[in-house]
């Protein structure tokens, strides 16, 4: 029976490494928010002995956060919406065409990004000035496309190539054009892939700050960059708050998406890797 | 029903090929209004493409393909006006049964309340008034078909194409449906061409049969025709079952006969086939054009050919019995109508005996 026993050991010891890699994970989290709702305007030792939502309330009236995070919203709407169309736009060009080194190209689509972030940033910074785009924002609209493309061209080649060619062809031999039949059946049929595609797009714009740190400047920047350098200025604790924010609007999202997909589906598909 | 003689399709030396791959090589044939005809082949054989191209997803590389009168080359498929019965249905999963249906209507700009009615006679057709509100993935398999029929007949097209419309439902079904689209496609009175592998799919559903092998065409003929006069070794092979015995052709010039003189010595007489005397032939002779019977029973054979043979496997099917019998002429398989029992077992010694008639000779060279 030491056979058994070993296993039973091996199953605790997997157990135990679960729980501490939760805690380890959910710590830093669970701290985060529960300062975020400390009534002192000190950092004191925890737990705090009341709870308010003054940071959030000095979050809000904080005119410097408040511009980010709007720069951050239209940032993230109009990137997002961008690429949606030219994620779109590609991936059924690219379903449709016959030619030499597609196989590649769709692969290239698809694969994991392997231009690291900083460098986008960096590479772009220097070509935009080079020809002479200057306002903050166009450079982070610029920025902000170039970081979510990938996310709606992969979400939508993967659902548009997986649609059987013969819903198509029914629809043509019908009587309906390819326009029609784009709008009728290609459109319906990818839509939970192209929606999932925008979601995890927004959430990355959102999210940024290695792109974005690069192409801001002093009166347009996003939220996380905001975030970063009030943190290095004067540090307090609407920036906890601000955390709070940001992990409920991801909850948000991951939320929704589970209702439209299934969220083990979205990741599941290689989509989003 | 029309009934006129007017051809309907027709193809004039058609060829399409995929990078060196012949799909379709020089295919002409034309089909009348009204005649269901069947495209019958083994896999590969070009039965698809053969549709694709009727229906506008390939262009030909050369050769002319006609509808009516007009030609179709460079017409879209949504300028042809020819309904297509994918093999799978393609049935939009997106939309109800009635959707599916009025799918095609809407392209035609009929007026809406015409639509409506005619998606309820439709429906009313395949005998799925109930279904309409349905989703595609809420049917059985047949249920499937039938809504597919109805999407495709209803902008009432002058060509109907249907892609092995049997081949994706099991047996019992088969048989069911199959009659149910042969009263569906008469009532009608559509042009209709069948493509498919299964002799029987073709043989239930088509008034003609057009058997294609390699990208071309072996025989084209009523069903009976071609089960009965194979005009290739194919033909003969590829349509139901045959006994093959070798031997060498002698030609003798009295009335229509011939003999065919097999290596054991043995002499078989056949009909002649218009070859060269001394030729080396096979002949062939149908499983159920065999007669067998008790070695005493000798006055009731008839036949040219008579041989003394013994059983040595006989197999019950339930509609009909089969035997394998060893004679001069080598091992025959022989079947006879079952239902009663079997005549003869394992061993038995009989006598069986075929007319010339019925036996088809092709050159050996010939592929099968
Ligand atoms: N799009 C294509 N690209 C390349 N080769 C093709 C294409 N379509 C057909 N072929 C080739 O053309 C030949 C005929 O194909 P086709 O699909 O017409 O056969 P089929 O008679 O329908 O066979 P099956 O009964 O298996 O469906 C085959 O050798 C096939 O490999
Ligand atoms: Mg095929």
């Amino acid at each position: 029976m030491t056979g058994r026993r070993a296993d039973d050991l091996i199953r605790f010891t997997c157990k135990a490494m679960n729980c501490l890699i939760i805690l380890f994970l959910l710590t830093p989290i669970a701290v985060t928010t529960l300062m975020a709702f400390d009534a002192r305007d000190y950092l004191g030792p925890l737990p705090p002995p009341a709870l308010s939502l003054r940071w959030f309330s000095a979050f809000f009236s904080d005119s410097y956060f408040l511009n980010g995070l709007i720069t951050s919203v239209k940032l993230a709407c109009l990137s997002v919406t961008i690429s949606l169309f030219a994620g779109v736009a590609t991936a059924y060009a690219v379903d449709r065409a016959r030619f030499r080194g597609k196989e590649a190209l769709v692969s290239f689509f698809l694969s994991p990004l392997v231009v690291p972030p900083v460098v986008t940033g960096f590479a772009l910074l220097l070509f935009l000035s080079k020809i002479g785009v200057i306002d903050g924002f166009a450079r982070l609209l610029c920025g902000h496309i170039i970081i979510t493309v990938p996310y709606t061209i992969r979400a939508t080649l993967a659902s548009i190539s997986g649609i059987d060619k013969s819903y198509t062809e029914a629809a043509l031999i019908l009587g309906a054009n390819e326009r029609h039949a784009f709008w009728d059946i290609t459109l319906p049929l990818a839509r939970t892939g192209i929606v999932s595609g925008a979601i995890f797009a927004f959430a990355v714009s959102m999210d940024d700050v290695a792109v974005s740190i690069m192409l801001t400047d002093a009166k347009t920047y996003t939220l996380p960059i905001a975030l970063i350098s009030s943190m290095r200025a004067n540090f307090n604790l609407s920036i906890a708050a601000a955390s709070v924010m940001l992990m409920a609007m991801t909850i948000l999202l991951i939320v929704l998406l589970e209702k439209l997909v299934g969220l083990n589906r979205a990741i599941g598909q290689g989509t989003f890797r | 029903m029309q009934t006129s003689n007017e051809a309907v399709l027709t193809f004039d030396n058609v060829a399409k090929s995929f990078g060196g791959v012949h799909a379709v090589a020089g295919l002409s044939f034309s089909a009348v209004a009204g005649e269901t005809l069947a495209i019958l082949g083994p896999s590969g054989c070009g039965k698809t493409t053969t549709l694709r191209l009727i229906a506008g997803f390939e262009e030909p590389d050369i050769g002319t393909i006609a509808i009516g009168r007009e030609s179709m080359i460079g017409k879209r498929p949504y300028e042809r006006n020819v309904g297509l019965l994918f093999q799978h249905y393609a049935l939009f999963p997106h939309m109800s049964v009635r959707e599916n249906v009025a799918y095609g209507l809407k392209y035609r700009k009929w007026p809406k309340a015409e639509i409506s009615s005619r998606v309820d006679e439709m429906l009313r057709l395949v005998q799925l008034e109930d279904f309409g509100g349905r989703r595609p993935q809420q049917l059985s398999g047949g249920q499937q078909q039938r809504v597919a029929l109805a999407r495709v007949l209803a902008t009432k097209p002058k060509l109907v194409l249907l892609d092995e419309p049997l081949s994706a439902l099991d047996a019992k079904l088969r048989e069911e449906l199959g009659a149910e689209l042969k009263r569906i496609l008469t009532e009608v009175g559509s042009t209709t061409i069948v493509v498919t592998h299964d002799q029987d799919e073709a043989m239930s559903l088509a008034d003609r049969i057009i058997v294609m092998n390699r990208g071309g065409i072996d025989q084209q003929g009523s069903p009976s025709e071609i089960y009965s006069r194979p005009a290739t070794r194919f033909v003969a092979t590829f349509i139901g079952r045959s006994n093959w015995i070798g031997g060498t052709l002698k030609l003798n010039h009295s009335g229509g006969f011939a003999n065919v003189v097999m290596e054991s010595g043995t002499v078989l007489t056949t009909g002649n086939p218009g070859l060269g005397d001394e030729v080396a032939v096979k002949v062939g002779i149908r499983p159920e054009r065999i007669a067998i019977v008790g070695t005493q029973e000798d006055d009731r054979m008839s036949g040219a050919n008579q041989f003394p043979a013994m059983v040595v496997n006989a197999i019950s099917m339930g509609a009909e019995n089969h035997y394998h019998v060893i004679c001069s002429a080598g091992t025959l398989m022989v079947v006879e109508p079952g239902g009663r029992g079997m005549s003869f077992s394992r061993g038995d010694r009989v006598k069986i005996g075929f007319r010339a008639e019925d036996c088809v000779l092709f050159p050996s060279r010939d592929a099968a």
